[in-house]
């Protein structure tokens, strides 16, 4: 009975619309993310992988002690501890991490490592790309975590 | 009237023992009050005021500290009240005002009671936000233990521990108020032979373990309930460990053994177990040179070798050592695979058939106890048994027990009240002899010419005296060491001091004191050359067809080859093939290694590659026993469990189950006799084997241990005749070689403990007037050589040295002291000479 009209209504719908997606076109800026040739923009407290921080003067802030261990509900951390060389010490104070080590596949991002450290030496960062080819290659050593490539990631205010 | 009473602690009647301490009272009764200072095992001090409750008193209601006071009749106390909880969140703040709160990077953090009880009672926030006082951190007081003068609480248990129990006061505090600190008095060391129990009981990280500094934290620790087997005393002890290496031993309390302390060879020789030169798989000889081989290659060639030496030879070519430092199970599968497979008794280990001994060991190590005269003799427990000497020195210290010491030497507990008599080598008997008489008159048996001669090495007073004590002594505790027992003359020697025994009614009191872990369950199991398991002589036919029944096999009836017959018929060329576990007698007596090499087939099981493993056509790496499950007899007959704490390291495998792939082997499968294949079933069979052990299993060893009953062993008890003394000096031969056991040696459990080897200087000890004698000095070489043999090594003087002799530790490698004496006999005489460089 109506079918006539509900096409016609139907095309003007349709163009109306198109409308709108042309202007925006025209006049906005895509919103788009050319990932991974682009940079993505990261929320401040998004948990991505773990860094080790240092501090200013290049020190490790990481003084072993394992509480992020002791935290981690999934035992992805495992820490050895060692004492510093007083003529080479690595972190402040008489002992760091000899061993440092994440794996994420056991870890959730919960953060309750970075909760826990005394030091906030360990950050879970914005680093997301963690995507693989060797399972191996999933577990981090303090070296891989150390030297992250923005330093200093600043800590979250509300953590 | 009835010892308990009635107090009342917060409205709550409470049973308590007249006279006790209010904290113990209030722990029966389910309080438990905080306390720092105080200590079950110390003396009630009253220092650090954090059990402060509220007591009713005539003027009403005051303040005490719980750990000092002796609960009265009907009295009255508050644990909760608001007062008391004020009081003790005062205390704990005032404690917390200098301490650093470094918990993240502090040992004690997870298992520190001021943490703890900071926790529980503490303020949760300060009043004091000046600026800390600072103090030494990281102050070492000794190669094993660190300070922190920081943390420190000013409990004074560390003091109080080395004043009360080992009785030498070598720490101190220092300064006043907030500035005072622990330290070592100037000058002075820290070195007693336990000094690491004051980490144990440190309520706060002050003083931790140096040489598992950092490696661990307390809540990741997988915790083995286990025992240490560096000495005969078998003291309990926990191996903490993580990722299966081990990181720490902390003591274990076992009331009868060891109360509630080990000594710093217990505590921190841990290292060998994860040495790197550690062997990691089994080596066969090829071409001339060792080289890593399969597990069934190696015992393929072992089987091979022994088999054409038992066929070309007979099994009496074939011989076997075993190790008293190693379990039952090891020793007793030794000994039934040489016997029952290879069919040849010649089996034994160093502390073996060459020691003449009680085969019961001592009656019990609680006997000091309550004892009422000590009666050592060759024994130096300060350097074999630094626990059994910390509980002499508190018997003599504390309850006034005289000493009766007779020793070549002067020894750390000479220092006490009572007589030292000091017999050379060879003079023993007659020391010995007179001693008896001497007992013998004072119970009214009057023997003529009882006195030894007036111009005899010691007083005829002393004599007298020390006879007298032991005749009248109620409850002595006599023990002799292996100095007594072992080597060319122990024989009549130990026939003698027994003799005194007899004569003083206390021969079911005299006992023998084993350095070695299981010396006495080695024997036990049957592992010498003379006896069947269960200490019965070949001969018994009885026994002997008991153990063929359960081994299921012909037993050969000639008595086999000792320790010393071994290597003699090594050397003459009798003596074929050898299998050698855990024992390195080349180390020992260097001059063995011509003997071994002679064999036509040696295999070694160790640790490491020894100088006796270097020799052998096959070795096997064993696992060390805190891999590997076993249990050790101590010396007072206890048999305590060693569990595994952590897997073997490399593919070495424990002992009990090489000789399991070995008999399977050797016999083409495993026999039916042999089907133990859990330690409990090696257990289980070993108490069907062994007479005295009946009863006992795995699981009801429990956590303290079984002790076997000394009346499941009848040894004669009567006066016996032995022949007299003798002097093995001299001209040629002038000086006595004293031999002894130094706690830090280099034996190869503890040398292989890398962060302690410095510890263990070897010496030549020689007495300053013999020093001049021979023109040499401090810090010269000598060198000793005696008609078997020499070695050399730097002298130190040392007045504790009787002249006329030179003291030689046991265990050193660089002067193994086994070159100067022949396989039989360590009572001999060298001469010495000053080493020219
Ligand atoms: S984020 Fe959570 S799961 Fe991951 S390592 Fe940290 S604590 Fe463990
Ligand atoms: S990252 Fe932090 S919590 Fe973890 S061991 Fe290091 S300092 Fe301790
Ligand atoms: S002693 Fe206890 S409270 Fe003090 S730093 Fe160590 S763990 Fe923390
Ligand atoms: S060092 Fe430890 S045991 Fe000694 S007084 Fe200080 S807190 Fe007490
Ligand atoms: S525990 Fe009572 S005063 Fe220290």
């Amino acid at each position: 009975m109506s079918g006539l009209k509900d096409i016609v209504d139907g095309t003007r719908e349709i163009a109306l619309a198109m409308g709108v997606t042309l202007k925006t076109l025209i006049t906005e800026a895509p919103v788009t993310v050319e990932y991974p040739d682009e940079p993505m923009a990261i929320y401040p407290r998004f948990r991505g992988r773990h860094e080790l921080r240092r501090y200013e003067n290049g020190m490790e802030r990481c003084i072993g002690c394992c509480l992020c261990e002791a935290a981690c509900p999934t035992g992805a951390i495992y820490v050895e501890a060692e004492e510093n060389d007083p003529a080479k010490p690595l972190s402040p104070g008489e002992r760091h991490a000899r061993i440092y080590e994440i794996n994420l596949l056991r870890c959730i991002f919960c953060g309750d490592c970075e909760k826990a450290c005394p030091t906030e030496a360990i950050v879970l960062g914005h680093i997301i790309d963690l995507a693989d080819y060797d399972r191996h290659d999933f577990l981090l050593d303090k070296q891989a975590l150390l030297n992250p490539p923005t330093p200093n990631t600043i800590i979250r205010p509300d953590a | 009237m009835s010892d308990w009473i009635t107090i009342t602690i917060d409205g709550k009647e409470i049973k308590a023992k007249k006279g006790e301490l209010l904290t113990a009272a209030a722990k029966r009764g389910g309080i438990e009050i905080p306390v720092f200072c105080s200590h079950p095992k110390l003396d009630p001090l009253g220092a650090c005021r954090m059990c402060l409750v509220e007591a009713e008193t005539r003027r009403g209601k005051a303040l005490i500290t719980a750990c000092t006071t002796p609960v009265n009749d009907g009295a009255v106390y508050y644990y909760n009240s608001e007062r008391a909880r004020d009081a003790r969140q005062g205390t704990l703040e005032l404690i917390l005002i200098n301490h650093p709160l470094d918990c993240p990077i502090c040992d004690k953090g997870g298992e520190c009671p001021l943490q703890d009880q900071t926790l529980e009672h503490g303020p949760g926030h300060s009043h004091f936000w000046e600026e800390k006082t600072h103090k030494t951190k990281h102050y070492p007081l000794s190669d094993l233990i660190m300070l922190d003068q920081e943390r420190c609480i000013v409990c004074w248990r560390c003091i109080r521990y080395l004043q009360e129990w080992e009785d030498k006061p070598q720490l101190g505090l220092f300064h006043r108020g907030g500035e005072t600190v622990i330290d070592k008095f100037p000058a002075g060391k820290f070195d007693a032979a336990t000094s690491g129990s004051v980490i144990d009981i440190c309520p706060v990280g002050a003083l931790t373990n140096r040489l598992s500094r950092f490696s661990y934290r307390p809540w990741e620790l997988d915790k083995t309930d286990s025992i240490c087997t560096h000495c005969g005393q078998g003291c309990n002890l926990r191996i903490d460990s993580r990722s299966h290496r081990v990181r720490r031993n902390v003591a274990r309390e076992n009331p009868a053994v060891n109360d509630e302390w080990i000594c710093d060879k217990g505590r921190f020789a841990t290292g060998f177990s994860y040495h790197p030169e550690r062997l990691q798989q089994p080596l066969a000889r090829m071409n001339g040179k060792l080289e890593p081989v399969s597990w069934q290659e190696a015992i393929q060639q072992i089987v091979a070798g022994l088999q054409n030496v038992s066929k070309e030879h007979g099994p009496e070519a074939v011989g076997a050592l075993g190790s008293a430092k190693l379990s039952n199970e090891a020793n007793y599968l030794l000994g039934k695979f040489m016997r029952g497979m290879v069919g040849s008794n010649n089996v034994d280990y160093r502390e073996g058939s060459a020691v003449l001994a009680d085969p019961r060991g001592l009656p019990a190590l609680g006997d000091v106890h309550d004892a009422d005269l000590i009666v050592l003799m060759g024994a130096d427990p300060s350097e074999e048994m630094p626990v059994l000497a910390n509980f002499i020195k508190r018997a003599a210290k504390r309850r006034g027990v005289k000493l009766i010491i007779v020793h070549p030497r002067r020894i750390e507990l000479s220092r006490y009240p009572g007589i030292h008599l000091a017999p050379m080598p060879g003079q023993e008997v007659d020391l010995f002899d007179a001693l008896t008489r001497a007992s013998l008159q004072a119970g009214g048996e009057a023997i003529p010419g009882w006195l030894p001669a007036e111009d005899g090495a010691w007083n005829t007073e002393d004599v007298r005296a020390a006879g007298q004590w032991l005749a009248q002594a109620q409850k002595p505790f006599i023990v002799y060491g292996a100095d007594y027992a072992w080597g060319f003359g122990a024989r009549d020697i130990v026939t003698a001091l027994s003799n005194w025994a007899v004569a003083a009614g206390h021969d079911d009191r005299l006992g023998f004191l084993h350095a070695q872990a299981n010396a006495q369950g080695a024997g036990d199991v049957g592992l010498l050359p003379n006896q069947l398991p269960g200490r019965r002589p070949l001969s018994d036919d009885e026994a002997r067809s008991a153990i063929e029944a359960l081994w299921q096999t012909r037993l050969p009836r000639q008595p086999g080859l000792g320790y010393g017959g071994m290597m003699a018929a090594a050397a003459s060329g009798h003596l074929k093939a050898m299998i050698i576990m855990g024992a390195d007698p080349v180390g020992e007596k260097p001059s063995d290694a011509a003997a071994l090499d002679k064999l036509e087939f040696l295999v070694v099981q160790d640790l490491f590659l020894t100088e006796t493993a270097i020799r052998a056509d096959v070795v096997l790496p064993a696992a060390s026993y805190v891999e590997s499950e076993g249990s050790f007899t101590n010396t007072e007959r206890r048999l305590q469990r060693a569990p595994r704490a952590v897997k073997p390291m490399a593919k070495s495998v424990p002992d009990w189950a090489i000789l399991m792939h070995l008999a399977q082997a050797y016999w083409g499968e495993l026999p039916a006799s042999w089907q133990t294949l859990t330690i409990a079933a090696v257990f289980a069979e070993i108490t069907r084997a062994v007479p005295q052990y009946a009863g006992m299993s795995w699981e009801n060893m429990g956590a303290e241990g079984r002790q076997w009953q000394r009346s499941a062993l009848e040894v004669g008890r009567e006066l016996r005749s032995h022949d007299p003394g003798f002097d093995p000096t001299d001209r040629k031969y002038p000086f006595h070689l004293i031999i002894g056991n130094q706690l830090w040696d280099q034996g190869t459990t503890f040398a292989a403990t890398t962060e302690m080897a410095h510890l263990g200087v070897m010496a030549a000890r020689l007495h300053p007037s013999d020093a001049v004698r021979l023109q040499v000095t401090a810090g010269d070489r000598i060198r000793m050589h005696s008609g078997t043999g020499e070695i050399t090594a730097p002298v130190v003087l040392d007045d504790s040295i009787s002249p006329n002799s030179v003291f030689v530790p046991f265990s050193f490698l660089q002067a193994p002291v086994g070159e100067l004496f022949d396989r039989f006999g360590q009572r001999t005489a060298v001469a010495i000479s000053k080493v020219s460089n």
